[in-house]
């Protein structure tokens, strides 16, 4: 069967059995920290390109597509800030906003410059050199910008395309007529933001789960948490989501928090591995640790 | 004997008994149906207080499960509508396929004809040229698959995969094989397309064109040979390296689009802003060309494109297309004024054309975007209903393929390469009707088929 324009190419179960990551020996969890750590690179560094939302969302979801199943990227050979900065080199091409090379070399130096990545403080004053880029350093980074750039291709066999949940969110709003509710700017902002955060999941629900259901799991808990009622039947069957899928993914949507909450102690203080130089020394001073 | 067909006491004793028959099924039906709404009654009430229940909260009243709920729920029978998209794998190796034969450059890329090794189905491989690699991986390839892999349509070439070669850098496109391209077809054929067979082209044509515009896809490089057609009268677009989705209003878009033979005088003059009426025009091109067997605009820069356009169209005015003098290269025009001006379409290139054909054709080269139909609107046109009606595909001629079989020539130019937007220059039209107005004063009439 042709496959529908309307629906994103989800990851097969075989796919999220393994990663190429994994079979080169990087423990799971290090894996789903660097994969967070990398999409808020992508977020962030979308933000100071002042891109779009919609180009930043498609963009962390090339990212996360391109370290799954066995065929995927692996974290041995891939250092996640360089494939974060082709994603998004790549997304922003198709989109109606494309950003030079060099924007995006001076944005990701940048965003390094910070002392933990990913940031939480502004880099310290006056520190300019630090983000400083050469000529010759640019003129490398862009080579292995566009390098990646055809790695990301060939493993996704070009499927860098992602329909996006948010206008679907607003149009389901409007078709359960809650927009005439005076609270209704919350709902919606809350809504949004819970896709924002889902993005960010290390369940991947952007990869296994099409647009219609995240906008519906996300209206169902903005509701809630703001206290708004909507009809007592089961709406979401209107729009094509059973039960059993929204409940898994309102499970998917809260969870994120507490692993996002996790993350940050963990890493308190330290680095999340976004090289592969970075990832070799970690894997190297887990060894040390349990042989200690 | 009584006719086999004259009414007797037989017959009208089965008409009756028919009546009684269809009665009595009604009767029954009507009784089915309101069994039928009774029991979608009763399920409806059943399955609305266990619905309250199972509401996804862990307030209390959640909490206390109803242990005697059916565990086979009626509402489970609701189909839900889903959509299949598909997988992500990496690209194959082009090792998969052998090449035939070649069959032209195209405008950033080469085309071969291939077979696939598995299946041994014959494809068309077009594979990317990496020329300019200051950007990274070409856009206008990243944008035709990406287009592709949405445009999903009867009158659209079939993207099958993107395959990868032995360097990081080889990349080729895998696509249905047509046998033909209109332009190398209309090169071999003695005679143009008939007119129904022009019809089947053209309503094809249009089809696609609605479809891709109806999708925010605007073609930008219409044109016979990137129109493709196999040996079943079937039409399909090709070559999506212009196309592009409509971007929103803010974002600038390039004026060096659609190979100049079939380039829109708003392009020519350089409007900033263009839409789909773009394609409109270079689907009249078409048309006319596919009525004369031979371009109808070919002209060997801007300035000569512009002047062929106005012969054929007439000149532009404020009236006619509000607007027209801010363009930005208008003003360096000089247009003949003050004389009659010449506002009618030229019928007489297309003296075998019925009066909705020229209404159409004219309509489609309308100076003043505006004016052109859209694509859909094409598709209602009268055109396509009076005599001769369009040939049904099955019933179109086939003819001997040369993409089969040896290299194409290649004569019309290439789509324009990226860059800049040369300006016209001070340009003077004054004289471009001089010509034909002494002919017309010569012959005092002239002979019209319409």
């Amino acid at each position: 069967m042709q496959p529908s324009p309307l629906a994103n190419p989800l990851a097969a179960v075989a796919q999220l059995e393994t990663s190429g990551s994994r079979l080169d020996g990087i423990p799971q969890d290090l894996e789903d920290s660097v994969r967070y750590a990398g999409a808020r690179l992508t977020q962030a560094a979308g933000v100071l390109l002042r891109l779009p939302q919609e180009v930043i969302a498609q963009a962390i979801i090339v990212f996360m597509r391109f370290w799954v199943g066995a065929e995927g990227g692996s974290l041995a050979e891939f250092g996640a800030g360089q494939v974060s900065a082709s994603s998004l080199c790549l997304v922003t091409k198709l989109s109606a906003y494309p950003k030079s090379a060099r924007s995006l070399v001076n944005v990701y130096a940048y965003l390094d410059a910070f002392p933990l990545p990913p940031m939480h403080t502004e880099p310290k004053e006056g520190k300019a050199e630090m983000y400083y880029v050469s000529e010759g350093t640019y003129e490398r980074r862009r080579a292995s910008l566009f390098e990646t750039e055809q790695r990301i291709l060939k493993t996704l066999g070009f499927q860098v395309q992602a329909n996006l949940p948010y206008t679907l969110c607003i149009t389901y709003m409007q078709a359960l007529d809650v927009f005439t509710h005076p609270r209704v700017s919350e709902l919606a902002k809350r809504a949004i933001a819970h896709l924002n955060t889902a993005l960010l999941s290390p369940q991947l629900l952007y990869l296994t789960h099409q647009p219609p259901s995240l906008a519906i799991a996300a209206i169902y808990l903005a509701a809630r948490e703001a206290g708004i009622k909507l009809p007592e039947a089961e709406w979401w069957e209107v729009f094509d989501t059973d039960r059993e899928e929204l409940g898994f993914l309102c499970v998917g949507f809260l969870s994120t928090e507490g692993f996002a909450e996790q993350e940050k102690e963990r890493w308190a203080g330290r680095r999340v591995p976004l090289t592969v130089e970075e990832v070799n020394a970690e894997i190297k001073r887990r060894n040390e640790e349990s042989d200690a | 004997m009584a006719s086999r067909w004259a009414d007797d006491e037989a017959d009208k004793a089965e008409a009756l008994r028919r009546k009684q028959d269809k009665e009595e099924k009604k009767r029954l039906k009507l009784q089915k149906q309101q069994q039928a709404g009774e029991a979608a009654r009763a399920a409806k009430e059943a399955s609305e207080r266990p619905a309250k229940r199972r509401r996804l909260s862990n307030s209390e009243d959640a909490t206390t499960e109803d242990t005697a709920r059916t565990p086979k729920d009626p509402e489970k029978e609701r189909k839900l509508l889903r959509f299949e998209g598909g997988r992500w794998a990496p690209c194959h190796h082009r090792s998969n396929f052998e090449t035939l034969n070649h069959i032209e450059e195209g405008s950033y890329g080469w085309v071969s004809r291939a077979k696939d090794i598995a299946t041994s189905q014959v494809v068309a491989l077009k594979k990317v040229k990496m020329d300019y690699n200051q950007d990274g991986f070409p856009i206008t390839a990243l944008r035709e698959i990406a287009i592709l892999q949405k445009a999903r349509h009867p009158n659209i070439v079939d993207l099958k995969e993107v395959v990868s070669g032995d360097t990081t850098e080889e990349c080729v496109l895998v696509m249905e094989f047509l046998e033909h391209d209109l332009k190398t077809l209309q090169e071999d054929m003695h005679d143009p397309f008939v007119a129904s067979e022009v019809k089947t082209l053209l309503r094809q044509l249009a089809g696609g064109v609605a479809f891709l515009h109806d999708n925010y896809i605007m073609h930008r490089d219409l044109k016979t040979s990137n129109i493709l057609l196999n040996n079943r009268g079937q039409l399909k677009l090709a070559d999506f390296g212009m196309a592009r989705y409509i971007p929103p209003p803010s974002a600038p878009l390039t004026q060096l689009v659609v190979t100049l033979w079939y380039r829109a005088p708003e392009l020519l003059l350089g409007t900033p802003n263009y839409g789909t009426e773009v394609d409109m025009w270079s689907m009249g091109c078409v048309m006319g060309e596919l009525l004369l067997k031979t371009p109808v605009l070919p002209g060997t820069n801007e300035v000569d494109q512009l002047s062929r356009i106005f012969s054929l169209c007439g000149l532009p005015e404020e009236k006619s297309w509000p607007g027209f003098w801010r363009l930005p290269n208008a003003p360096s025009l000089k247009l003949p004024r003050g004389q009659r001006n010449k506002q009618s379409f030229d019928r007489t290139r297309f003296p075998f054309l019925s009066g909705a054909g020229v209404e159409l054709l004219s309509s489609l080269l309308s100076l003043n975007p505006d004016d052109r139909p859209t694509a859909k609107a094409v598709l209602e046109h009268d055109y396509f209903r009076e005599q001769p009606k369009p040939k049904p595909s099955e019933m179109f001629p086939t003819f001997p393929s040369k993409a089969g079989q040896e290299k194409r020539r290649k004569q019309s130019p290439h789509a324009p390469k990226r860059g800049d937007a040369p300006g016209l220059g001070k340009v003077d039209f004054s004289s471009i009707f001089s010509a034909q107005e002494e002919g017309e004063k010569g012959a005092g009439f002239m002979l019209k088929m319409a």
